[in-house]
């Protein structure tokens, strides 16, 4: 490509060229390492218009591109992680070539280590619970029968809404304790926005969307602990993982 | 979740499907606002603000916009889950029914 | 695990790149990560995936029959939301 920018995707250390070999980037092109000291930014270059600022913010809103680049990123991201610890970047980080990746590498050196300290022999997992939709008993009756009057209309309401809202915080509690029990074994906790309807097409409503950072000796615990929670009477509750550690590598490097 | 279609496939969308993304967007506004309505007026009754006709026109008028939303819905096959978009902070206002 | 702390595990077949939840990816992608200034300088804090859903589907909407662009703008922007950093109730 004729104008090419760097692409960061992750740090990681004791990585070779074979590492990466094979993998194919965001863009298309193919991944490489730009070493420091001991450790290795997992780079790619792309085309340097797609990720001028004004451009990328278009994009961003764009669920096509958004979508394909995510993948593409998680895909070098999770194929290094098998193999080695990594500092994931967070999407999106281009810089004007190698040099001035070697420099970020080289003035975040201790930063950079002590995350990949921190994360050895952990990973993340996610945790997801849904409320579980329970019937409302119809109105005194026949439920189905037209209220035979505004009033009645509005009492027939008020009882479902309210119904409704109690089976929703019901499921909120029991959410918090299961974030909570969870969080009993892992050594770092986060939650993410809860997930909107529309995009998961579940058609219950999410109470919960936890990141866990868990040491692999807990995994067993942690799988025993969620396959418990199968026959929940207000939960349905998903695991997903293991992640690399999208969720626990804040840090500042500036 | 519905994908996005590119221009190469725009020429290929059917008016129908068209439509009915269309009033989706429209009737999942027109539904958080009739839900917000019915939970003010139930509050307003729960609070003993309206006369009993108030009451009955109130309850009447939602009951049919209710119905309303019914016959619209159906008409152009969607589901109440079609509907429901999660507001954040607006939070329980769309339960699922 | 492998000896420097990668994740050689895998619990179930769902891992593979396909199956990954593209909401799970993006909760990861657009709000985790180190956070660099990179030389091309972009906010990722207002991507609000209910917006870019609501983006996706008006724009999959043929353009002689998609509402002017300042009503679909309209529309869109009034079932905005603030961005979360926490769980809601």
């Amino acid at each position: 490509m004729s104008d090419a920018v760097t692409y960061v995707y992750a740090v990681t250390r004791g990585a070779d060229e074979a590492t990466v070999a094979g993998l194919v980037g965001v863009g298309g092109g193919p991944v490489r390492l730009v070493a420091s000291g001991p450790l290795q930014a997992v780079v790619g270059d792309v085309d340097r218009e797609e990720f001028e600022a004004r451009a990328l913010e278009e994009r961003l809103e764009d669920l096509e591109w958004l979508a394909a680049t995510a993948r593409a990123h998680h895909h070098v991201v999770d194929a290094v992680g098998r193999v080695h610890v990594v500092a994931p970047l967070s999407l999106a980080t281009v810089y004007y070539g190698d040099d001035r990746v070697r420099e970020v590498l080289e003035q975040g050196g201790e930063t950079f280590r002590a995350v990949l300290d921190r994360l050895t022999g952990r990973a993340e997992w996610g945790v997801k619970a849904y409320a579980r939709d329970r019937p409302v008993a119809p109105a005194g009756g026949s439920g189905g029968d037209r209220p035979r009057s505004g009033a009645e209309y509005l009492r027939r309401r008020r009882r479902e809404l309210r119904e409704g809202d109690l089976t929703l915080e019901e499921a909120q509690q029991a959410a918090e304790e299961v974030h909570a029990a969870v969080g009993a074994l892992a050594e770092a906790t986060r939650t993410h926005r809860l997930q909107d309807p529309a995009l998961t097409g579940s058609t219950e409503r999410m109470v919960l969307n936890g990141a866990y950072l868990v040491p692999v000796e807990a995994v067993g615990d942690l799988e025993a602990l969620v396959a418990s929670l199968a026959e929940h009477p207000r939960l349905r509750v998903e695991l997903t993982g293991p992640w690399v550690p999208y969720s626990f590598a804040q840090v500042d490097v500036s | 979740m519905d994908e996005p279609t590119g221009p190469s496939r725009r020429v290929e969308i059917d008016k129908d499907a068209v439509q009915r993304d269309l009033m989706k967007l429209v009737l999942t506004v027109i539904e958080l606002l009739r839900q917000l309505m019915e939970r003010q007026a139930i509050r307003r009754v729960d609070q003993g603000d309206l006369t009993d006709q108030e009451e009955e026109d109130l309850g009447t008028s939602l009951m049919l916009l209710q119905e309303a939303m019914d016959d619209l819905t159906e008409q152009f096959g969607l589901t109440a889950s079609d509907l429901n978009i999660d507001l954040g902070p607006l939070g329980p206002l769309l339960p699922r029914r | 695990m492998s000896d420097d702390g990668g994740l050689e595990r895998r619990s179930t077949s769902l891992f593979g790149d396909q199956e990954v939840a593209l909401v799970d990816l993006l909760d990861r992608l657009l709000a985790g990560g180190v956070v660099l200034t990179g030389d091309i300088t972009i906010s990722l804090a207002g991507v609000d995936l209910v917006r870019v859903s609501l983006r996706a589907l008006i724009t999959s909407i043929a353009p002689v029959e998609r509402p002017s662009a300042a009503e679909a703008r309209t529309v869109a922007s009034s079932v905005d939301r603030p961005q979360l950093g926490s769980r809601h109730g």
